[in-house]
């Protein structure tokens, strides 16, 4: 038994059942010992960034931990991204990386690279095992960490001759577990209490601490009991399923103009789970300027960091809103009913009057429409999204009845997320529907795992929206910087559908609206792993929008907006012409 | 403002670096650091004077947040 061996059978004790890695010299012995725990599955990626995505994915689709492994050096730094979108989202994982032997430690030695310095910021906490005596208390400690409280990610650095020795005297690992949550204050609960009582324009603003904490059926119980209309974050969709009559929406730069509005006109903010992200609040300062705000998280350090709380109730979220539920719903009825009443009734009537049209003119396919139609072909479908127009587009359009069924790279915005962030969260659940959803510039960032898609006959289907450009940039530049676009021409981009077949993997094609339902359905119905290539047009843009440093009422929308005069294009202006 | 930090850490690889990096990637700039292991060897404790204008409040739960910081105290020097 050495120390690489001991550390396999760990991560069975932790529950651990699959892993996401690429091999390599000083991670070979690990490698070595998974030969002898038929237990853990190993799934190759064909990039590091592809395993800690992948793992990302795992975790956030089943609330478990997923784990990634890598060799030192560039096996480690390629680690990175993945590992930081898991901070900035809060994703529980444990990250393994190999390091040269200890005595080399320092030396500059070949791949060698100080990875516990350089994810120093991005981890929740790390650890070097000097000795093979380490790892018991390193590894429980990982696991406990990654998965208690506001979870996150745990990197564990592994010097290759402490993989190799003896491990003989080490006693089999027994799992820390997960904390015990810790329960809210009485009094803050009281505080929140009071200001919730004296609200007759109450707005919940729900963020992804409420699938983080399993506060979802709390939240819902919470809702109808209260009947408070509820606003949500990109983290947040699917903590309301999308049609509940409460649900306004999410909030912010692409938020939807019903819960905007109700935002800025509320005088009380009850904020669950979300942490005033400014891709949230747009212009901070100007951010629900009536409301007072009560402000429920696990984390001491989000309650007011960035807005004061009047009431904030840091602990447990499925006990504060529990202990929270019966009280608040007595003021249903109560001295602000009537008030409360006309206020449900305006944020449900502005929430029918600017409901999203799906009628758009012409025979080219409408990206929001195309979307909307998937999700209700495929209700029980998990979906991951890449970062772009299209992620935008899935959040405003799909439906969603879960948070678990929305992957999404919120926090880092990260392009290449989406294709093994859907494997990783296809192997979580192999008997999932588990969709895709990219663009022409991000699914290029990690289009290598069209090949581990194959490999494990994973059926994940994709769905490319092919614009011929970078979508958001460009549409930025379009509104911002007076169209002077720069370095967003993907009109040369490859044969998608080609590619996909060179990968052995189903390829399809639509350009036409009037083909959308026959070919998503076929794309439903392909056995194994399938890709939809779409050519949408390039001159489409997400709306609404809040412009930089305007606050959420301020919103673009071209649909609803008389005085807005969309950009035009003119015939020496070629943005997505490429140089002779 | 200029606020003194008192902080008990564990003597842990990587703890002062945290803390340092923590402070200044929270917005405060550290003018002064002392500080010295404990008699039993396992604990650090650190002295820290740093500037910002940001809340105090903030940089503490930050810093009480870590692993490896097991108290610390913050106010005004």
């Amino acid at each position: 038994m050495n120390g690489a061996r001991w550390l396999a059978q760990a991560l069975v004790a932790e529950g651990v059942d699959t892993l996401f890695g690429y091999p390599g010299g000083a991670i070979m012995p690990f490698y070595d010992a998974l030969h002898d725990t038929p237990q853990l599955r190993h799934v190759l990626p064909r990039h590091e960034q592809g395993a800690a995505f992948a793992a990302n994915g795992y975790a956030r689709a089943s609330g478990r931990v997923g784990v990634c492994v890598a060799t030192s050096g560039p096996g480690a730094s390629n680690l990175v991204t993945g590992i930081a979108d898991a901070m900035l989202d809060s994703v529980p994982m444990v990250v393994i990386t190999g390091q040269v032997p200890t005595h080399l430690m320092g030396t500059d030695a070949f791949q060698e690279l100080d990875v516990f310095g350089m994810t120093m910021p991005m981890v929740k906490h790390s650890f070097i095992a000097r000795c093979v005596e380490d790892l018991p208390a390193m590894v429980g400690e990982a696991f406990r960490l990654a998965r208690s409280g506001r979870p996150g990610p745990v990197l564990i650095d592994l010097p290759k001759d402490v993989q190799v020795a003896d491990a003989a005297h080490l006693p089999p690992h027994v799992s820390s577990g997960t904390d015990v949550p810790e329960a809210p204050k009485d009094a803050s609960l009281h505080e929140a209490l009071a200001l919730i009582a004296q609200a007759q324009r109450p707005v919940l603003y729900g963020g992804g601490g409420i699938v983080l904490g399993d506060a979802v059926q709390a939240f819902r119980t919470f809702v109808d009991a209260t009947q408070i209309p509820a606003v949500l974050t990109l983290k947040g969709l699917g903590a309301l399923p999308t049609q509940h009559p409460l649900n306004l929406g999410m909030l912010g730069m692409h938020g939807s103009r019903a819960a905007n509005l109700a935002v800025q006109e509320a005088d009380l903010l009850v904020v669950v789970g979300a942490r005033f992200d400014d891709r949230a609040t747009g212009k901070l300062a100007e951010f629900a300027p009536h409301a007072r705000v009560v402000h429920m998280d696990i984390d001491a350090c989000e309650i007011d960091k960035l807005r004061h709380a009047d009431a904030g109730v840091r602990g447990d979220i499925v006990t504060t809103l529990t202990k929270l539920t019966l009280p608040c719903a007595a003021h249903l009825h109560g001295r602000h009913g009537a008030a409360r009443k006309a206020w449900r009734a305006q944020c449900k009537q502005r929430a029918q009057q600017f409901a999203p049209r799906y009628d758009a003119p012409g025979s080219g396919v409408y990206a929001p429409a195309l979307l909307k139609r998937l999700s209700e072909l495929a209700p029980d479908a998990t979906v991951a999204c890449d970062v772009g127009q299209h992620q935008m587009w899935v959040a405003q359009h799909w439906r969603l009845d879960h948070p678990r069924k929305h992957l999404t790279s919120g926090g880092l915005g990260a392009m290449g997320f989406g294709l093994p962030a859907a494997l990783g969260a296809q192997e979580a659940n192999p008997d999932a529907r588990v969709v895709c959803v990219s663009g022409d510039g991000s699914i290029m960032m990690n289009i290598q795992e069209l090949a581990t898609l194959k490999r494990y006959r994973s059926p994940v289907k994709i769905v490319l929206l092919d614009n011929q450009a970078l979508g958001m940039v460009r549409q930025w530049q379009e509104l911002f910087f007076d169209r002077r676009y720069s370095e967003i021409d993907l009109s040369d981009n490859p044969d998608f559908a080609a590619v996909a077949a060179a990968f052995g993997i189903t390829a399809l094609h639509v350009d036409r609206a009037d083909g959308v339902d026959a070919a998503l359905q076929a794309l439903l119905d392909a056995e194994g792993p399938a890709l939809l290539h779409v050519a949408i047009d390039t001159a489409a843009n997400v709306w609404p929008l809040v412009p930089p440093n305007r606050n959420n009422a301020q919103m673009l929308d071209p649909a609803v907006d008389d005085a807005f005069v969309a950009p035009t294009r003119t015939a020496t202006e070629t943005p997505h012409a490429l140089p002779a | 403002m200029r606020y003194q930090l008192d902080l008990t850490l564990r003597r842990a690889e990587g703890a002062l670096a945290r803390v340092l990096g923590t402070t200044e990637r929270r917005g405060f700039q550290p003018v002064s650091v002392d500080g010295e292991t404990q008699d039993d060897g396992d604990r650090w404790h650190l002295r820290m004077t740093v500037e910002g204008s940001r809340e105090p409040e903030s940089l503490r739960h930050q810093l009480a947040g870590l692993y490896d910081c097991l108290a610390v105290d913050v106010r005004e020097a």
